[in-house]
């Protein structure tokens, strides 16, 4: 989805995802497989679930003392030969890429998959600056020939089918008759692609975790596109978020026990590589140089703020599958890098409250998400503090605050309530069907555009209960 | 560096307004890694059967093939073996030192032409001419630092004599191991990465490979060998390599 599309309303983005055939079927498709392997992972892991307890108390314990661990990890990179850069925004993010890039005479940048360069756009800007960036991920690689954005955090072109994948390979690729055969397909990615990592000049990869105290960055990958790019180009540059650090290697041991399993059922994935720095003297390959960006991006302004929670969270998709908003719009509907629930709130995070004032709603709050994420991240509550906050600072529309405005006072005052009733049982009557209402007038409209309200009951709650009472029974 | 000051300011000025979320605390670490490791190296020493047996199980099932050898000097037949089936005549292999023994001359014997990783590094042109060698080579052969069993995954540590496109760019990978690479759980791998990481002259990488190389990014159908090898292959000898 590109941003232009940002400016059609989050319900009409949903709304043509609902009518896409296609899409539904995948969605379910792939929703409810990764849902299956990954029960099937933690049933006979019994171990997990106190896993899961310490790799949330580690997260806490490391943004308790983010500092001294971020210094730690810097300190130990440059100790074994890497440089490391702060960038607060996305835009200084690309400028030290770019700098090192020109610097380093780069004409081409192999990428392994990373949400990090996602979020900061990093592939329009190296374009533009005349370096070709090639995604090397497989989904990624065919979204990046589709121009489009990945739909799915770890499975990027879930909403394509091997027939879509075909006609853009013969197309892209000039490669007439391609069957629609994903081993095929995925032949000729890796010929095509073996080629780019023995041209490119650098790699550039996210990390799922930086152990402070070994100056080690951690990639996990199915593909081995992760080891291609840090091991061949000339150049390897690592994009993190600053709260992707660990304390240690026995603390990494726990998170890499319940990753694989969450995100697609693995016991580990199958290639998890440890870097740590560049190429040594005595070593026959590797880069000549390693770069570690540190990336904030709305992320330090959180760790005091009311979605510090969403900075455990270690992008393996698990809520996305569970949740069945996501599973019925899919993740171009989000309309920004991370969708499902954590998405919601890493948009919050990185563009503000504004940015989700309809995704904010985009949640049953039924709590799938909460109990699917391998460390526990309570998103239902912090869903709820967004919604607020979207409220207090008059970000939602004026007809839902005046609506919600005079709702919540009438719920303050029992009589009024009491009132309430019979009045409305009089207003609703045109409206009214069979004890649902399918259709208000004026603004009220906008409620029950996707769903019934139910009409007040003949006789409410309390009604029944004062007559009970008279009857003495 | 300003921007690092600023960036570590604005960090702690969040913290010092925000209480925690709750008591919390990393992992303990062993205090002295090495002698933890060795430890439990001599515990594992004496179940290596039933460890190896898990291993077998797990790396099965993740798509790997084991292979069990009485003697090192088995080792070269399995390769050819393999080399046959797969119209291969050019095995590329670790240095004998990183190996923990020469296949050069088996190898020979199966008809192969065996391309050995220097120890010591040579120029940059030589090193270029190396990694074509490498990226040309359809059957690399290595050692394995740790077969760790719950999951089914070898460990391969990057360095002299050992490097690490060995194991990714070929299509097929086939790597030696004797008891002593044995551990059970990824617990037991988190104490020797803590002893690794305290010793100074390890390699630059890290390598875990559990399978080959897959991917499911078309309508979620398992494809193999996407970009490293196809076939993952361990041949398990039952004398240690070392005695």
């Amino acid at each position: 989805m590109s941003e232009a599309e940002l400016a059609t309303p989050f319900r009409d983005r949903a709304g043509r995802a609902l009518q896409d055939g296609f899409l539904q079927q995948a969605l379910t498709i792939a929703t409810t497989k990764f849902l299956e392997l990954r029960r099937e992972a933690f049933g006979e892991f019994p171990e997990g679930d106190a896993l899961r307890d310490r790799a949330r108390a580690i997260k806490e314990a490391t943004l308790q003392r983010l500092d001294h661990y971020l210094e730690q990890l810097v300190d130990n990179v440059e100790r074994l030969g890497g440089h490391v850069h702060f960038a607060t925004t996305p835009d200084d993010a690309r400028r030290i890429i770019l700098d090192i890039a020109k610097r380093t005479g780069t004409r081409m940048a192999v990428k392994s998959k990373s949400m990090a360069t996602e979020e900061i756009h990093l592939n329009e800007a190296l374009e533009a600056a005349g370096v070709t960036p090639v995604e090397t991920d497989l989904g990624e690689y065919i979204i990046q020939l589709a121009h489009e954005r990945p739909s799915h955090i770890i499975a990027p072109a879930i909403h394509k089918t091997k027939g879509q994948v075909a006609d853009l390979f013969a197309r892209e690729l000039n490669r007439p008759n391609v069957p629609a055969d994903p081993e095929v397909l995925t032949a000729i990615a890796r010929a095509e692609l073996r080629e780019k990592f023995l041209q490119a000049d650098m790699g550039i990869t996210g990390a799922n975790f930086a152990v402070a105290d070994a100056g080690t960055v951690v990639l996990v990958t199915n593909e081995g596109n992760g080891r291609m790019v840090t091991t061949l180009p000339r150049v390897h540059v690592a994009v993190m978020g600053v709260e992707k650090v660990v304390p240690s290697m026995t603390d990494l041991a726990v998170f890499l026990a319940i990753l694989a399993k969450s995100a697609t059922g693995q016991k580990l994935s199958v290639y998890t590589t440890l870097v740590r720095g560049p190429r040594k003297p005595e070593e026959l390959e590797g880069p000549d140089e390693f770069h570690l960006v540190l990336l904030d991006n709305g992320r330090i302004a959180q760790l005091g703020g009311t979605l510090r929670e969403a900075l455990y969270c270690l992008r393996c998709g698990a809520c996305l599958n569970v949740c069945p908003v996501y599973r019925s719009i899919g993740g171009h509907a989000y309309g920004y890098t991370y969708p499902g629930p954590i998405g919601i709130l890493l948009t919050a995070m990185l563009n503000g409250a504004a940015s989700v004032k309809d995704l904010a709603h985009a949640s049953s709050l039924c709590g799938a998400c909460a109990d699917a994420c391998p460390v526990r991240i309570d998103i239902p509550r912090m869903l709820i503090e967004l919604r607020k906050e979207v409220d207090e600072k008059k970000i939602a529309p004026w007809s839902e605050r005046v609506v919600f405005t005079l709702v919540a006072w009438l719920l303050r005052h029992p009589a009024l309530f009491r009132l309430a009733a019979p009045l409305a049982r009089v207003f609703q009557r045109p409206f009214a069907r069979g004890g649902r209402i399918e259709r208000l007038p004026l603004f009220f409209g906008e409620w029950t555009r996707t769903r019934d309200l139910p009409a007040v009951a003949a006789r409410t709650f309390s009604e029944r209960w004062a007559a009970l009472e008279r009857e003495g029974r | 560096m300003s921007t690092r000051a600023e960036f570590l300011r604005r960090i702690r000025a969040e913290l010092a307004r925000t209480p925690a979320l709750f008591p919390a605390t990393p992992s303990l670490r062993p205090a002295h890694p090495r002698e933890v490791a060795d430890t439990i190296r001599r515990e594992l020493s004496e179940r290596w059967p039933a460890t190896l047996q898990r291993f077998q199980q797990e790396f099965e099932r993740v798509g790997g093939v084991l292979h069990r050898v009485a003697t090192v000097q088995e080792v070269p037949s399995v390769v050819g073996r393999l080399a046959r089936e797969r119209d291969a005549r050019d095995v590329l292999t670790w240095h004998p030192s990183a190996l923990g023994f020469d296949p050069a001359r088996g190898l020979a014997d199966e008809k192969l032409t065996c391309r050995t990783m220097p120890e010591a590094v040579p120029d940059a042109a030589a090193r270029r001419a190396l990694r074509d060698t490498i990226a040309t080579t359809p059957l690399g052969l290595t050692g394995v630092d740790v077969a760790l069993a719950e999951t089914g995954t070898m460990i391969l540590r990057s360095g002299p004599g050992r490097p690490r496109s060995t194991s990714l760019l070929p299509a097929t990978h086939v790597a030696v191991f004797d008891r002593t690479a044995l551990v059970e759980s990824l617990a037991q791998v988190a104490v020797l990465l803590e002893a690794w990481h305290a010793d100074e002259a390890s390699g630059a990488v890290i390598n875990f490979i559990t399978g080959p190389s897959r991917t499911a990014d078309i309508e979620l159908t398992l494809t193999r060998g996407v970009h490293g090898p196809k076939d993952v292959h361990a041949i398990f000898v039952e004398r240690p390599l070392r005695e």
